[in-house]
């Protein structure tokens, strides 16, 4: 009898009793060394779990059960306006990320009243110099139209299809404040080029804001940095529009997808 | 905690000395475990009440469970995975591509400088706000208050503002109005007015906004701004009122087959 430690697991050994190809054993021998030491096993067996689980049978969903597929399908698109809202969420994130190392909120520069500002200048640089620069800008702005359309039409979806009733009204509360975001969103970035619209649209939001009872000049100071308009309403909208709402919108959206996930989605009766 | 015979890490035994913070705290054994009842009868209060609620639960589950006779679990909505996660990757994907397509062949416009000195004739903002900015062009119908010799009681601007809170509102609130299972339009006409009406209103205040474009006299547009929504909220019901016989005796017949009223 050997003084050495017998091993039952003796996996090279086991291995090499196999009849393998090449493959084979180059991928069973990576697989043991990186199980050795990382015990991914565990982790391939979730995986599987995960895999079976999505192509098990599924319970019978409500219009499976009542037979209603024929008279609801065409309703389907209207279904993924939701997810319409995230993916060109998450595009204007990135493009808008992109856009941040070019782009300067500043109004100095303008020698006259009229003259372009460092923000302005900013962004004609974007346009005319930065290599795929032009593209860059035009996807961020249409990636931004087409989620502020496809919440006000994924809003109407939920409406007409009675999607809001028990127990689905917090995720109708949350969906009020989140376009009420997602249009303050597209509201400070426009104000970001310094244009003469974005401008005027600005001076028109700071004398709404006056026009509050109470806490109107307060939210006025809050919101655009003073009565009249310039550097530090640029600042400010520039921090609501990259720092505040991106931080807070994504953590609103995962919450309302996060219920959604736990409740199912409406189906028509 | 302490215990005499842990020898401590710097190999000392007096106890008053022990700074190590002892031998590790041990998980009790699953005997010892406190049982739900017992939780709950050591519990006072709001945690109580918690339990008991908890309990009632739990029982309603319990009991609606055995008393139904559907093999199938009898869901309530559509699993968001996978089906409905794999069809929306499907379609956005579609999306994503019509949104760089439309990009890079319609770029955006770019204006001029800000000037503070000169104001534009047109002040807009994006189109998705429009509806907004005809919100604060509302000042004809500011009331005005005889007994204040035809003042108005609010400013333009702030009369916009409450309208903004108004509308916001009576969205909020639209789920504590119309409650109940109905889900399709039909089954609620007044409902799917309602909404119509609000939709066309929302285009209309959109035209308002951009009253300059229309060769409309003033008016005139106003008053369409008011009575379009109306009509189409009319139309809306009156429509969904007379299909809904012939479709609602069709989606009855095959739903009370399956699930007889109680
Ligand atoms: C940033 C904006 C929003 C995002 C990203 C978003 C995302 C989603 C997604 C992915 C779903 C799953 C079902 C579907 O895709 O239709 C959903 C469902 C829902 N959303 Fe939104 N949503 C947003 C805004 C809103 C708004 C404005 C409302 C209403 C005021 C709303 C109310 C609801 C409700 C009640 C559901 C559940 C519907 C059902 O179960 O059929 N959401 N949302």
């Amino acid at each position: 009898m050997s003084l050495k430690k017998q091993d039952d697991m003796d996996h090279n050994a086991w291995l090499k009793s196999q009849d393998l190809t090449a493959i084979e054993t180059a991928f069973l021998t990576t697989l043991i060394w990186l199980d050795k030491r990382l015990r991914i096993v565990d982790y391939l067996e979730l995986l599987e779990t995960m895999y079976y689980r999505a192509n098990l049978q599924m319970p019978k969903s409500h219009t499976e059960q009542y037979d209603l597929d024929n008279k609801f399908w065409y309703w389907y698109p209207l279904y993924s306006l939701g997810s319409l809202s995230i993916i060109a969420y998450l595009l204007a994130a990135v493009s808008g990320a992109l856009l941040g190392f070019y782009y300067a909120p500043s109004t100095a520069g303008a020698a006259a009243q009229g003259d372009p500002t460092a923000a302005y200048d900013s962004m004609v640089m974007i346009m005319k110099d930065v290599q795929f620069g032009f593209m860059l800008r035009s996807i961020h702005r249409w990636a931004a139209q087409f989620m502020v359309a496809a919440v006000f039409l994924h809003m109407l979806r939920v409406y007409f299809t009675g999607a809001y009733k028990e127990p689905r009204e917090v995720n109708w509360i949350l969906g009020v404040v989140l376009i009420a975001l997602t249009l303050l969103f597209g509201f400070s970035g426009y104000v970001l080029p310094w244009k003469q619209l974005s401008f005027w649209a600005a001076q028109i939001g700071v004398e709404l804001a006056l026009a509050t009872p109470i806490i109107g000049e307060w939210a006025a100071q809050l919101l655009f940095g003073g009565f009249t308009l310039g550097q530090a309403t640029l600042v400010r909208m520039y921090i609501l529009h990259v720092f505040v709402l991106p931080f807070v919108v994504t953590a609103l959206i995962a919450i309302h997808v996060g219920i959604v996930w736990v409740q199912g989605i409406a189906e028509p009766h | 905690m302490t215990d005499d015979t842990t020898p401590m890490t710097d190999g000392g035994t007096d106890d008053e000395a022990r700074t190590d913070g002892g031998p590790p705290a041990t998980v009790p054994p699953d005997d010892e475990t406190p049982t739900w009842s017992e939780r709950k009868e050591h519990s006072q209060g709001l945690a109580q009440l918690t339990y008991q609620y908890f309990e009632r639960s739990r029982r309603e589950d319990e009991d609606l469970r055995t008393e139904s006779t559907y093999v199938e679990r009898d869901v309530l909505g559509f699993p968001t995975w996978p089906h409905e996660t794999i069809r929306n990757l499907a379609i956005t994907s579609f999306f994503l591509g019509m949104i760089l397509l439309v990009a890079s062949i319609l770029p955006s416009h770019f204006g001029d400088p800000a000037n503070p000195g000169s104001t534009p004739a047109i002040i807009l903002p994006d189109w998705y706000l429009y509806w907004s900015f005809g919100l604060l062009k509302l000042s004809p119908i500011n009331p005005e208050l005889a007994v204040l010799g035809g003042n108005i009681i609010v400013s333009n601007e702030l009369y916009g503002l409450i309208a903004h809170g108004a509308i916001f509102g009576v969205i909020t609130l639209v789920p504590f109005l119309n409650k109940g299972n109905a889900r399709r339009p039909v089954e609620e006409p007044g409902w799917a007015a309602l909404g119509v009406t609000g939709v066309i209103l929302a285009i209309t205040l959109a035209v308002l906004a951009i009253q300059n474009f229309f060769p409309v006299p003033l008016e005139l547009l106003f008053s369409l701004v008011f009575m379009l929504p109306v009509a189409g909220g009319v139309i809306t019901y009156a429509v969904l009122k007379t299909m809904r016989e012939g479709y609602m005796y069709d989606l009855n017949r095959r739903y009370y087959m399956l699930r007889p009223p109680k």
